[in-house]
């Protein structure tokens, strides 16, 4: 019995080590290919099947919610004219925000992935997505969708990764919010399905319900800047504290991923 | 009476019950969600094999389901080990003084033992440096995987008892009352 738990400590000190951690992150990443495929079979036998019950119970809902589909396929019909109109105003505002030298995302290279399943683990804020190092996903890149940014890759196999949320308990996220975006914070996850806090704000910053935050390019931020992040949910304001309370929550809805983007983008060394 | 040995056919179903158990809590378990939580049902092969066989099969039976989980988790590689491994060893002793008459002695085991698996996972990965562990919903996911191990708790010892073989009917022909 010590000798497994001897063995177990070995195991965990092996991954903890920066010297050591590619080889257990390499038996993961084998790991990871072997069981991708089994996974996929499972659920495509078993997904059917859930499906049919879900629509025998939900099958009200289910008629609603086509019906609510198709109303917004009208709308969408609708809009449609109007779209040449808005395409103009789109192209205007890129080469504006060229010429003022912001950074915008569509100048760089993303990886659509669906995901695959909503986190594997209880203990952190996770999803996993169908590519991996041999679709161009690697460590460290930032991944938006659904409204805004999600979060970052922690993980990749040769054709999966798994994606750490902005809301986890780990994430940290350096934004910018306010007229010019000429005020910086913290966004500090506080683990899966709560608000997220933005940290370092001082007292006084002028910050309000409902204002944006996107990512900031300063020195040593792990994401692209203008990447928006979150909005603000509450401001309170402590006597004598060294900074404002402010809470926030994600602009991308986290709970509804189907697809998301995976941009090819790492921080410079 | 004196404990049996783990064969080597034991020890051949034992991994073929831990990848069951794999393909089942990666592909079943997980879509099951109660308030964001899902069943940690590979918790149930230790607390089994602890409560069917001892401490040292239990040791065993974690360690090996945890490493195989671990594999495929974004956690600390070698966590689930360990606390699976501890998890085992605590259940078997404490187990192998308990009375095995009382109604519903396995969920009961399996409650306890799920509830303080999870805590201390929770506890070693925070030492570990892994702080956002503490940061869940400790109380949502205790009462979730507890009660979900106790439901399952008597399926599970049925296939780790077979799978432990003649290892596990010492303690189990005792008046277990799976």
């Amino acid at each position: 019995m010590l000798i497994l738990v001897l063995l177990s400590l070995s195991v965990i000190t092996l991954d903890q080590s920066g010297r050591t951690h590619h080889i257990t992150s390499g038996i993961k990443s084998l790991a990871s290919d072997i069981f991708s495929p089994i996974r996929s079979g499972v659920n495509g036998i078993l997904d059917p099947i859930g499906n049919v019950f879900a629509g025998a119970v939900h099958y009200d809902s289910v008629v609603k919610e086509n019906h609510e589909l198709q109303l917004t396929l009208g709308r969408i019909r609708l809009q449609d004219d109007a779209r040449g109109f808005q395409l103009r105003q789109l192209t205007q505002l890129q080469r504006l925000l060229a010429e003022n030298h912001l950074p915008y995302l569509q100048q760089l290279p993303t990886v659509l992935a669906e995901q695959t399943d909503a986190g594997s683990t209880n203990y952190a804020a996770t999803i996993d997505i169908d590519k991996g190092r041999d679709d161009g996903v690697d460590v460290g890149m930032p991944v938006i969708g659904a409204g805004g940014l999600v979060g970052t890759v922690t993980f990749a196999a040769h054709h999966s990764a798994t994606v750490t949320l902005v809301t986890d308990g780990s994430s940290k996220v350096g934004v910018s919010f306010g007229s010019g975006n000429a005020y910086t914070a913290t966004l500090d996850g506080q683990g899966p399905g709560r608000s997220l806090n933005a940290d370092f704000v001082a007292p006084g910053t002028p910050v309000r319900r409902g204002e944006r935050m996107y990512t900031n390019d300063l020195a040593g931020n792990i994401f692209p800047g203008g990447i928006p992040v979150a909005y603000v949910t509450a401001v309170h304001t402590t006597p004598g504290a060294s900074q404002e309370t402010v809470e926030v929550q994600p602009l991308a809805d986290l709970g509804a991923l189907a697809y998301v983007e995976v941009v090819q983008w790492s921080p410079s060394p | 009476m004196e404990p049996v040995a783990v064969t080597g056919r034991s020890a051949a179903r034992l991994v073929v019950v831990v990848a069951l158990f794999v393909v089942v809590q990666e592909t079943v378990a997980i879509k099951l969600r109660i308030a964001g939580i899902h069943p940690e049902l590979m918790l149930l092969v230790p607390i089994a094999a602890g409560t069917a066989a001892g401490p040292r099969e239990g040791a065993i039976a974690g360690f090996v389901a945890g490493i195989a989980i671990d594999l495929l988790l974004p956690t600390p590689f070698g966590l689930t080990a360990l606390v699976g491994c501890l998890t085992g060893v605590g259940v078997g002793r404490v187990t192998g003084s308990l009375t095995r008459e009382i109604p519903w002695f396995s969920g009961l085991v399996a409650f306890t033992a799920s509830a303080g698996a999870v805590i201390l996972y929770a506890v070693l990965g925070a030492v570990l440096g892994q702080e956002q562990f503490l940061r869940v919903d400790l109380v949502a996911l205790v009462l979730v995987v507890a009660v979900t191990n106790a439901v399952l708790a008597p399926f599970g010892m049925r296939i780790v008892r077979w799978a432990l073989g003649p290892a596990a009917h010492p303690r189990s022909a005792a008046g277990s009352s799976w």
